[in-house]
């Protein structure tokens, strides 16, 4: 019920990143209406980012504000500089303690949905265009970033259940996903053993889980990808990033589709090639259709 | 040769000039198509499209006669069903490529995705370069030939049609053999790469259907199913319908097959009665007149809704699980009776068109009978996804019903036990969903309306999706809804009752604020107008019937429908069963039947107080049990039980009236 998109530039510096996921995300939105996200890599930002989902109306803002600053009192955190837009409240934090401790924590109380020095995740009810409207994100540059449409079906539309996902407990990691996962409960119970907690039924948030919990472990992005594709059941198409990676995973019966695109510049990849091509507007691309069962990473 | 740029027109305009300049014999030449979706869709005149560039999902697809050629890439199902004419793509092509053809050639020059050629049933799919996973799935006929590599599972669960394999193969599918080449094979290969200006020096390697699976060796004795339990007086749980079910396990080793629907006790609208004494319809025998009926489906968007004279459809069945004679019978009567008949899966007939007055076209997984010409000439079309009596199976039909004249119209191989696919080869999702509706849409014009036929099951998401996808109506099927041939495990245990489905579906679009837009038509046990009453006052806009018409039209309820020597010539295609059908006489039974319908609906509505029937709502209703109170939120009162008596008296009344 989604659409993916991701793009990576493989010359270091500052590309126009914002939009061109914007474009590509306006190519597929009609795969899901309801909301889009952004993950975002940018330079790398001397003190930890971090992103909230709080309410719009004035009073639940002010109350969920509160809360977070006394949160980040109690984790000895301090706030250096902060920015309140649409529905998000967005940090830079002084903080060196541990951070699985203190995102734990913090989760457990506030819609923390981005961690980071150099990932921003912004992601709102909307179009792509809709929420650049309200968090500028044409005027990102960056070096690489995947994106999500989405189509909701629970009772409201919840920006903290649109994608990417970041990973919880680790830092500059997100996901998005296109697709369902069969086991979705059984896996959800072996990490939550595993003292993961989740926050959303979402099946794309365990993915997340599931691969922060895999690099946790001295597991390269690579390898895994290639456990989760053995041990993820359903139909997926996903993409995942961290602050020098991008890659993807598709399932062995290759239902959810993907194409993607490598030139001398750019590594884009995303649901249907009219998203590709809306980075080659006129010209036609060489794209291609990675296989079944398979999955690739690329690095800056 | 006339230029159309898409970076100026949207792909509905552009499709719009296609087809003028179909119409007027001149080629067209697409630029900036940047892999924009459903170019060309609908064509049905010979002239030549030329994509400069790629193109996106279904490109040629839904069209006849028509020639295109993409210079670059093609997205998921290129060329999708045609019937004649070719799609060549340049470069390459995404996931199934030529997907339900019915003749013509596509061509992919480049590699072709997963799934290539699936549920095919004629023609050539031609792939210069390497075919992914599972090329053939469940292909009925036709030929594909890859020059390159095939990946694994080629031909899974393929039924008929030949794979040539000119590179390595992977690993064959289920169901599917390697075979000798027959003479004339190489020579008809050579003519058609000649054609195509395609070159290859190798050997190649013929896969076809092994035929080992999906056949049944040992039939069910042949009895009369009892419908429902008999309490003996030992037991109530082992009682005699549980140990003839186990009893026939034993000899055939497998599970069982029988038609219509649940047959076990589940909530329903016998449970729920009229909150106020509805008694005075005895004075209402001359009720319809001045109280409207009137219903219309569809118009979501603009499309010209179905205008029905009261709110009542024909259920979708097939012309396969049913005879000719009944489906011409049916037509009639809707047309009789100013309602809707629908094809069901299996395609539309020539008598069945002209008989009926408003036509919904179904289009199933099989995409058996789906064309774009009788589309063109439906006044509905409708994406089925599954059905209250099997939710997620396909139809299946046995072997003794495929006839030649019934395997002609579906473009399958005469006497197969016949399974459609569980899911349709380009809805993997509520995202593809999207693109494949736009298809059909474009496909038609935007002319008529566009609905979904679902089981219920997860109704309260389904439906949201539904509604956010831009259905403009949604048929929605209960447990209760029967069919021409399941597994008793499924008829009997998926699914939920249908006031469960129209309470969650009623739900589900109060959640999201939906406004009233997309009609929810409810079927799955609806007997009379009384039923129908109800389920409009629960929520429902329309109630389709499909048991109820078959039984006014002759059915004795044997349940046998799967075996095809139905003893009154409805669910068989033998003529010598079939010409105990009296199509004259049946038709006006089923037509004096919904005539009952509508005085019963038209006396309710007037006992009620109202001139209209859309005005009814749940005020009006109160639950019997506490189950139903539970189910649906009305009010239990038992105390009620007295009017529901009163329902009783209107079926004894609708025949006066009749």
């Amino acid at each position: 019920m989604c659409g993916i998109a991701g793009i990576l530039y493989k010359q270091a510096g500052s590309h126009e990143l914002g939009h061109a996921l914007i474009d590509m995300l306006d190519g597929c939105q009609h795969r899901g209406p309801d909301s889009t996200g952004f993950a975002l890599y940018g330079d790398r930002q001397e003190h930890l980012q971090l992103r909230f989902i709080v309410p719009t109306d004035e009073a639940g803002r002010d109350k969920a504000i509160d809360n977070i600053r006394s949160l980040l009192t109690k984790h000895n955190a301090s706030i250096v500089e902060e920015l309140s837009v649409g529905c998000s409240y967005k940090i830079s934090v002084k903080f060196e303690g541990d951070l699985l401790d203190f995102t734990k924590d913090i989760e457990e109380h506030a819609k923390l949905v981005s961690v980071g020095h150099t990932l921003d995740i912004i992601k709102d009810d909307g179009t792509a265009h809709q929420v650049d409207d309200t968090y500028h994100v044409s005027e990102f540059k960056g070096s690489h970033g995947i994106g999500h449409v989405r189509l909701a079906t629970e009772s409201a539309v919840r920006p903290e259940a649109a994608h990417p996902f970041w990973a919880t407990g680790f830092e500059d990691i997100a996901i998005v996903h296109n697709g369902q996962l069969t086991n979705y409960w059984k896996m959800r119970r072996r990490l939550q053993r595993r003292g993961f907690t989740f926050h959303t039924d979402n099946d794309s948030e365990l993915v997340a889980v599931y691969l922060a919990d895999k690099l946790a472990q001295g597991n390269t992005l690579e390898q895994a990808l290639q456990t989760a594709i053995e041990d993820m059941d359903g139909t997926f198409s996903f993409l995942v990033s961290t602050p020098t990676e991008i890659g993807f995973a598709k399932d062995h019966l290759a239902a959810k589709p993907m194409v993607l695109l490598e030139t001398d510049d750019l590594i884009a990849v995303a649901s249907e090639e009219v998203s590709l091509n809306r980075l080659f507007p006129g010209q036609a691309i060489n794209s291609t259709e990675p296989a079944p069962g398979t999955y690739q990473t690329w690095s800056l | 040769m006339v230029t159309l740029d898409l970076s100026q027109l949207n792909i509905t305009e552009a499709n719009l000039k296609i087809r003028e300049c179909g119409r007027k014999g001149e080629d067209v030449e697409i630029i900036n198509p940047d892999a924009r979706h459903n170019i060309g869709v609908g064509l049905v005149e010979p002239i030549t499209v030329r994509v400069r560039g790629s193109a996106g999902y279904f490109c040629g697809g839904l069209t006849d006669s028509a020639h295109f050629e993409i210079e670059n890439n093609a997205g998921w199902a290129a060329g999708d069903n045609i019937y004649n004419g070719s799609v060549i793509v340049g470069g390459n092509a995404g996931a199934i490529a030529g997907v339900g053809l019915r003749g013509g050639e596509v061509v992919i020059r480049g590699n072709m995705g997963s799934r290539a050629g699936q549920i095919m049933k004629a023609g050539t799919l031609c792939c210069g370069g390497k075919a992914a996973f599972m090329a053939g799935y469940m292909m009925y006929g036709g030929r594909i030939i890859i020059l390159g590599d095939a990946a694994e599972k080629v031909g899974q669960d393929m039924s008929a049609g030949e794979i040539f394999v000119g590179g390595q193969i992977e690993s064959l599918g289920s169901d599917a053999e390697i075979v000798d080449l027959a003479p004339g094979d190489l020579e008809s290969i050579q003519e058609f790469l000649d054609r195509y200006g395609m070159s290859f020096d190798g050997t190649f390697t013929k896969v076809a259907s092994a035929g080992k699976k999906l056949r049944y060796n040992k039939q069910e004795p042949r009895h009369r199913p009892q419908p429902f339990f008999v309490h003996s007086k030992s037991s109530d749980y082992w009682n005699p319908k549980v140990q003839e079910d186990i009893w026939i396990k034993g000899e055939v080793g497998r599970y069982r097959i029988r038609g219509y629907g649940a047959s076990k006790p589940v909530p329903h609208l016998n449970d729920i009665a009229f909150a106020r004494d509805v008694s005075s319809v005895e004075a209402n025998v001359g009720a319809v007149e001045g109280i409207n009926l009137r219903t219309k489906v569809g118009g979501r968007y603009g499309a010209k809704p179905l205008d029905l004279s009261m709110p009542v459809m024909i259920a979708p069945m097939s012309f396969g699980a049913l005879s000719r004679s009944v489906k011409i019978a049916l037509a009639r009567a809707s047309r009789l009776s100013g309602i809707s008949e629908n094809t069901g899966e299996g395609g539309m007939m020539d008598q069945q068109r002209d008989e009926a007055d408003q036509l919904v076209f179904q289009m199933l997984s099989g995409r058996l009978g789906w064309n774009v010409k009788d589309m063109q000439r439906a006044d509905a079309i409708e994406i089925y996804i599954s059905q209250g009596a099997k939710p997620g199976l396909g139809g299946q039909l046995m072997a003794k019903k495929v006839t030649p004249e019934l395997a002609a119209i579906r473009g399958i191989p005469v006497g197969i036990d016949l399974r459609s696919p569980s899911r349709h080869p380009d809805v993997l999702g509520a995202d593809d969903l999207v693109i494949k509706m736009d298809e059909l849409r474009e496909a038609v014009g935007h002319r008529i309306p566009l609905g979904l036929k679902m089981g219920a099951g997860r109704v309260k998401d389904d439906i949201k999706i539904a509604y956010k996808d831009g259905f403009d109506f949604v048929e929605l099927d209960g447990l209760q809804g029967s069919t021409g041939a399941a597994s008793t495990e499924v008829l009997e245990n998926v699914g939920i009752p249908t006031i469960s489905a129209i309470q969650e579906a009623v739900d589900g679009l109060n959640e999201i604020n939906a406004d009233d837009d997309m009609q929810l038509v409810l079927m799955g046990g609806i007997k009379d107008g009384v039923d129908a009453v109800k389920m409009m006052a629960l929520g429902a806009h329309c109630v389709s019937v499909g048991t109820a018409a078959i039984i006014a039209g002759g059915c004795i309820a044997c349940m046998q429908c799967h075996v095809g020597t139905c003893p009154v010539g409805i669910a068989t295609q033998d003529p010598a069963h079939e010409s105990r059908y009296d199509i004259d006489r049946q038709a006006q039974n089923m037509h004096r039947f919904f005539e009952s319908m509508r005085w019963q609906m038209a006396a309710i509505t007037k006992a009620l107080g109202y001139d209209d029937i859309h005005r009814v709502s749940r005020d009006d209703l109160v639950a019997l049990t506490p189950e139903v109170a539970d189910i649906t939120g009305l009010p239990y009162v038992p105390g009620h039980r007295d009017h529901a008596r009163a329902d009783d008296d209107l079926s004894s009344l609708s025949r006066k009236a009749g």
